[in-house]
């Protein structure tokens, strides 16, 4: 495995594979999950991970 | 490149998810249900509109949300945030050891098991400690001064804090390396004391709560327990995958050409 050095060359390195269609899905998917998890306040899904947030810390209503 | 340790950052994120799903199903679950149910015992704000949502006798609230405890009823909601801690150990791991971890691992600090370490510290930092320091967790049944949507921005206004301070002090402790690790590490201090100062400036939560101080206290130790056990877990997993892969790397196989036995990590 060729190893990149800089985290500039670790940028240049990930170029060729990071189209901008499966960067768009990437962070889609990633920001879904987050916001999900994280921040969405709407009853029906904040009542399923009502738990997993309290357990995690994280910030509830 | 990136692919490999995007695989290594979900595995390693699959790894710490199933253990928080544990943590969730084992000890957060009863926890919480003894928190609603100590809340509805006191029942001391359940008519006074706060914003609490919680402490309404033990239901935690579905009643208010209409038709949720209805359609939660066939699965039940503690088991589905079992799901949802597994589904936030493979976010982390994807996030920070997958993506973050692969982009700044030339530029943190130190080799092998130390780099994952900061990584995770960095990590911890950015998602639960900065946030912790303005909004610390709460069991069920805290009525809270500041509106949810007050308190969900506090929390993304911390995470972004947390994740500034964790890069500005790793780029102190690199750029003072050379004049001694004493000056380097009180570099690296600085944005973390400009952190602490930040959640001090920043306006009070204050609670009301009907639970007892020392039930808080156990909560409150039982998540920062839980998130540091998937910090750990993140941080080993990821580094035993990075090793077993690097020595296969070297030592493959095939072993047909000795291109590189030394990668350089730094």
């Amino acid at each position: 495995m060729a190893t990149a050095n800089t985290v500039h060359e670790r940028i240049e390195s990930a170029r060729p594979a990071l189209t901008t269609p499966r960067v768009a899905l990437g962070l889609t998917l990633l920001a879904i999950l987050g916001f999900t998890l994280l921040f969405v306040q709407e009853p029906l899904v904040h009542d399923s991970l009502h738990n997993a947030r309290h357990a995690a810390g994280i910030t509830c209503h | 490149m990136l692919q490999t340790y995007l695989v290594r950052g979900l595995k390693a994120g699959l790894v710490a998810g199933i253990a928080l799903g544990l943590f969730v199903a084992v000890l957060a679950n009863p926890m919480i249900a003894a928190a609603e149910g100590l809340a509805g015992e006191h029942g001391s704000h359940d008519a006074s509109g706060g914003s609490d949502h919680h402490a309404d006798g033990g239901g935690h609230g579905h009643d208010e949300h209409g038709n949720a405890s209805g359609v939660l009823g066939v699965v039940s909601a503690s088991l589905l945030s079992v799901g949802g801690g597994v589904f936030w150990g493979l976010l982390l791991g994807v996030v920070t050891f997958g993506l973050a971890f692969y982009v700044l691992e030339p530029a943190i600090p130190g080799t092998g098991a130390t780099k994952h370490a900061l990584a995770a510290a960095g990590g911890f930092v950015t998602v639960s400690g900065a946030p912790w320091l303005v909004l610390p967790p709460q069991p069920p049944g805290v009525e809270q001064a500041l509106s949810t949507d007050a308190r969900l921005s506090l929390y993304a206004g911390m995470m972004l804090a947390g994740l500034t301070a964790c890069l500005l002090a790793g780029y102190a402790y690199t750029r003072l390396r050379d004049r001694g690790r004493v000056r380097a590490l009180v570099g690296a201090a600085v944005p973390c004391c400009l952190l602490v100062g930040l959640a001090l400036v920043l306006p009070t939560n204050s609670t009301t709560q009907a639970l007892p101080a020392a039930f808080v206290a156990a909560f409150r130790a039982q998540v920062l327990f839980g998130q540091v056990v998937v910090w750990t877990l993140l941080a080993a997993t990821h580094a035993w995958l990075s090793a077993g892969e690097d020595t296969t790397a070297t030592h493959g196989p095939t072993s047909a050409a000795p291109s590189d036995p030394h990668p350089s990590s730094d």
